[in-house]
């Protein structure tokens, strides 16, 4: 019945409907909807939280979306605070250290598997269950395998001689960040892997088999043509491992807690702790800001590299 | 003859970096089974002495396991829904179309998926909480991982639609289909796989979720297990054993599922995170 009045009643509506089940509509709908949702849960938060990083936030007007502005007061003290560069330093050498890591052995594992053996792609499928797993969990394991004392890794690494006496991987201020790194290498290595893998198998055999009639050996062929031809695949790689090694939060929050005396805090972590543990929410929005901006031009360059793989 | 021996050589090296690989987990299974005294022996037991299948019911009994995983099942598929009944049509426009729009809604996509949860969820906690959404949290744990997995998910189907022919559906609008017709009856069956091995991940990452958890949920009768898991871990804990028996219990469905449908997983994720 409405259909019908619609059809013949209302010629606007009419247009609108046809539109919106086989035109212009139907696009700008499918997009739209989501869009939307995205900028509704997504945008304005980000928005939101470079306003708040200028204002006062205590718990009372948590509420409120007007609250007294403070200018630049918030970056200030972040700046003059005693942790703040310790911590800027070791959200560095956590991001360097934990791609260099992920991205060699990698690397490592997908040159071995390109060699495509039987089985080698189910085999190769398998090391991504550490991609797969809770966060949460792969902390735990990890916490009881370097625990100090009954550690399984220090019996391991003793027993072998390469250390001399226990190391407390999570209490002891020179260690706890490594312990996380050492955890969230071992959580990155498989997708780096199987991504670098795609890489390899796009490089042209013919390739190969030309440069070894003329004599290259094995290592000049891994720089004369793996890695040139692999260009963009390992500058969208290395630009993934910086977005997810930044968004890397479970790790933290399961092994180390950024301590002892924030030995192993990074900034990601921080943001969090000043806004659920110390209630500082400007403060936790202040950082969080900072590393956004971080996250955001490593983004670009993802976009930049992976716009190449398509061109190609 | 040499060839077959190089290809065996070559396999089991796979297997035995497999093995140094995946070992943490297989820890993770051996230590659940240990005695409370057995996980401090020195040298570690290697191999469990007794096997005692009694703590998975122990540890599913004293920390109220199932109520964790029914919160976090109930998170998930939540989460799961919601990300593709808005993701597949928008990575279907944006695979069907190249022009500015397009590319600036692709960036945009692309820009809003590296935004870390941690950071993300100092304005969602205060925003959420001065709408009153926080007295529904789980809910407002669906609404913030939803934004948060949704681009993933849009990159990863509309690798998928791009890879079926257009002129599929071309042919069904001239027999006289609608839009949503050549949409429907067309594209989506054919995206299926595609489609379904991406909500399967997305609902493996929204099973493991924990920051917006942790800092939406407070009341501990609606925390997922995640949240539970890291309750259970505390500074000085000794019940090693038991927090692994916890975290078999918690991981090894995903694990199961992983497994069973591997294959597609890696190739649906070599398709999209590249392109």
């Amino acid at each position: 019945m409405l259909s019908r009045r619609l059809r013949n009643g209302y010629p606007k509506m009419k247009r609108l409907l046809s539109s919106v089940t086989d035109g212009k509509g139907f696009d700008i709908l499918l997009v739209g909807l989501p869009l939307l949702f995205l900028l509704a849960f997504s945008g304005l938060p980000l928005l939101y939280n470079v306003l708040m990083s200028f204002q006062e936030v205590d718990i009372f007007s948590l509420g409120r979306l007007i609250r007294p502005f403070v200018g630049l007061d918030n970056y200030r003290e972040l700046f003059a605070a005693p942790e703040f560069w310790p911590i800027m330093w070791n959200t560095v050498l956590f991001v360097v250290c934990s791609i260099a890591g992920q991205f060699t052995l990698g690397l490592a594992l997908a040159l071995f598997f390109d060699t495509g053996f039987r089985g080698s792609s189910f085999l190769r499928g398998l090391f991504l269950v550490s991609w797969v797993m809770p966060g949460l969990v792969v902390g735990a394991i990890w916490n009881w395998i370097l625990s100090g004392d009954f550690g399984v890794l220090n019996y391991l690494l003793t027993s072998t001689g390469l250390i001399s006496e226990n190391i407390f991987w999570r209490s002891d201020v020179d260690y706890s960040l490594w312990a996380v790194v050492l955890a969230n290498i071992w959580l990155g290595t498989s997708f780096n892997m199987i991504l670098l893998s795609v890489g390899l198998a796009g490089i042209p055999k013919d390739l190969y088999e030309a440069s070894e009639l003329d004599g290259a050996n094995v290592l000049q062929r891994f720089f004369t043509i793996t890695l040139p031809m692999m260009r963009s695949t390992i500058g969208a790689v290395v630009s993934l491992g910086l977005i997810f090694t930044l968004q890397q939060f479970d790790l933290f929050a399961a092994i180390t807690s950024g301590g002892p005396a924030n030995s192993s805090n990074v900034a990601q972590y921080w943001a969090w702790e000043l806004s659920f543990r110390q209630y500082d929410f400007a403060k936790g929005a202040t950082v969080s800001t900072l590393m956004i901006i971080t996250v955001m031009i490593a983004a670009v360059l993802y976009v930049r590299s992976t716009r190449h793989e398509v061109r190609i | 003859m040499s060839a077959k021996r190089h290809t065996r050589l070559l396999l089991t090296a796979a297997i035995l970096l497999g093995a140094i690989y995946l070992f943490p987990l297989y820890w993770m299974y051996a230590t659940a089974l240990k005695s409370g005294s057995e996980i401090f022996a020195y040298p570690p037991t290697f191999i469990p002495r007794g096997l005692d299948f009694g703590i998975f019911a122990e540890v599913w009994a004293t920390r109220d396991m199932g109520r964790f995983l029914w919160n976090s099942l109930v998170i998930a598929t939540g989460s799961m829904a919601l990300v593709a009944l808005l993701g597949t049509g928008c990575a279907y426009v944006l695979a069907r179309y190249r022009n500015v729009w397009i590319d600036i809604t692709l960036f945009l996509v692309l820009m809003l998926q590296v935004l870390p949860a941690s950071l993300m969820i100092t304005p969602i906690f205060v925003g959420f909480s001065a709408l009153g959404l926080l007295d529904f949290p789980r809910f407002a744990v669906m609404l913030a991982f939803t934004a948060k997995a949704m681009p993933f998910f849009v990159i990863l189907v509309r690798a998928t639609f791009m890879s079926i022919p257009a002129e599929l559906e071309e042919a069904a609008l001239v027999d006289g289909n609608s839009r949503i017709g050549a949409f429907a009856l067309i594209a989506l069956p054919l995206a299926r796989n595609g489609i379904l091995v991406s909500a399967i991940l997305i609902f493996m990452q929204a099973f493991g979720e924990f920051v917006y958890s942790k800092s939406m949920i407070q009341d501990v009768t609606l925390q997922p297990a995640s949240v539970g898991l890291n309750g259970f871990m505390g500074p000085n804990t000794v019940e090693w054993n038991k927090i692994m028996a916890y975290a078999t219990i918690y991981v090894t469905p995903i694990l199961a599922a992983f497994v069973l449908l591997q294959q597609r997983i890696v190739s649906g994720l070599t398709s999209g995170a590249l392109k």
